[in-house]
């Protein structure tokens, strides 16, 4: 019974090699979504119009209500379009990428011994690309938007202990202990790249098995529950991972807390 | 784990190649850190899914993304404009009404003003013709009546005349011997200066 059930590795299986390039089973799967992307990107851009077509129509829709959602979180729809670039690639890539895992086929074609399409949120490496970034990218916002200083001084609070020793001991400790939560704003940083790709890539990875699972006990129908919550597994990760994404921008890019009191 | 090193060998009795490159994945990431060579993580295959990635980034924003936002804030920005006009066109078109009320209004005024003058003018215009009129009859009159009274004294002085005369030639009929020529005229001459005092 186990040796029936195909349980998919952890890893991403190597299909086949380009020169010295490892190609995996979840890039075929990104470059599917990239393919997509890019037609729909050329019809769109092609036929863009100031009184918009059917595409236009929906894609502004969308669009429209994903940005008030951002707007949300950032409060200024400037600061929306500014994060957009990664925000939504991050979001509507994951979105694709996630369904795309639900195609038929998936999991099911055969190359040799591995699987032809795989989710490509199950392999741990985009997942980490894509945090890394975030929280990355976050940064140079956060930089650009108040300072390499004034960024720099959330995590090493070196100038409020330099400015303590005028106002007395009590200010002294607070000080010191603010420069040792600063020194864990970097723990937590890395915490935010593993926490974001760990999250999309457990769930997408975990839909995948329990998929694979069901369909080995129960070939017909039994998996199709699975799938419609997979679809909503999938558009909630997208959603999760854009709106952490859109949460570390918005903070990294706001000034520091009590700036002008110390 | 156990499971993952079951699989590879599964790999190397099924298919060479698969065997080899799986090989090298996990030759290459289980020196570095086994936790992440189990988990899948890989330099090269990170590397290439960042670069994926970022194709993705640079198609989303660049066709999809950027062109609707460009559009939709356009839109938006033409149709706040266009408001804005309206109101514009609204507010001046009010405007002109109003002034258009005002002009009628003052023209209106200007023209009672006009036919009140006018109004006066004919009276007073009036009363200066019938003024002159009366003076002209009052003229006309007086005149008619000198002329009346030059007339008749004109006629009382023939009259007179020919009453002198004819008493004259009456008298003399009467007492033709009894006085002579000259004690008649004195006679006649005072009783006419008589008569005239009278």
């Amino acid at each position: 019974m186990a040796s029936e059930i195909h349980i998919p590795t952890l890893a991403p299986e190597v299909l086949f090699q380009i020169g010295p390039v490892n190609v995996t089973n979840t890039m075929i799967n990104a470059w599917i979504a990239i393919i997509i992307f890019l037609i729909l990107g050329i019809f769109i851009k092609k036929r863009i119009n100031l009184s918009p077509g059917k595409l236009q129509n929906y894609s502004e829709y969308f669009l429209d209500k994903l940005l008030g959602y951002f707007d949300q979180v950032t409060g200024d729809r400037k600061k929306t379009i500014g994060f957009l670039p990664i925000v939504g690639s991050i979001f509507f890539f994951i979105l694709l990428s996630n369904w795309l895992g639900l195609l038929p086929g998936t999991g099911s074609i055969m190359v040799g011994h591995s699987m032809l399409l795989r989710p490509a949120n199950t392999d741990l490496n985009l997942t980490v690309a894509m945090a890394l970034v975030a929280v990355v990218s976050s940064h140079i916002f956060g930089f650009v938007a108040i300072g390499f200083f004034t960024h720099l001084g959330k995590f090493i609070q070196i100038g409020n202990i330099l400015k303590s020793f005028k106002k007395g001991p009590m200010a002294i400790f607070t000080a010191i202990i603010e420069f040792g939560v600063g020194l864990l704003e970097i723990i937590s940083e890395i915490a935010k790249v593993l926490s974001l790709s760990l999250r999309l890539f457990g769930n997408i990875f975990a839909g995948e098995v329990l998929i694979s699972v069901i369909s080995a006990l129960v070939a017909a129908l039994a998996p199709a529950p699975f799938m419609l919550l997979e679809v909503l597994v999938g558009i909630i990760q997208a959603s999760v991972f854009a709106m952490l994404t859109l949460v570390y921008l918005t903070v990294a890019t706001s000034k520091p807390h009590g700036a002008e009191e110390h | 784990m156990p499971e993952n090193t079951e699989h590879t060998s599964e790999v190397l009795h099924e298919d060479q190649v698969v065997t080899e490159t799986h090989e090298e994945v996990s030759h290459s990431t289980a020196g570095d850190d086994s936790v992440l060579a189990s988990l899948g993580i890989n330099g090269q295959l990170f590397a290439f899914q960042l670069l994926n990635f970022a194709i993705v980034a640079a198609i989303l924003w660049f066709l999809i993304l950027k062109p609707l936002t460009k559009k939709m804030e356009e839109r938006k920005k033409m149709i706040d404009d266009s408001i804005e006009n309206t109101q514009k066109v609204e507010t001046k078109l009010q405007m002109s009404e109003q002034k258009y009320q005002e002009k009628i209004d003052e023209a209106k005024m200007e023209a009672n003003k006009v036919i009140e003058k006018a109004q006066k003018e004919a009276e007073s215009l009036k009363a200066d013709m019938r003024e002159k009129a009366k003076k002209e009859i009052e003229t006309l009159i007086n005149q008619a009546k000198r002329n009346i009274q030059i007339e008749k004294e004109d006629m009382v002085e023939e009259l007179k005349k020919e009453t002198a005369d004819l008493i004259a030639v009456a008298v003399e009929k009467i007492i033709d011997q009894k006085l002579d020529a000259k004690k008649d005229r004195e006679l006649i001459e005072k009783s006419i200066s008589d008569l005239q005092t009278k």
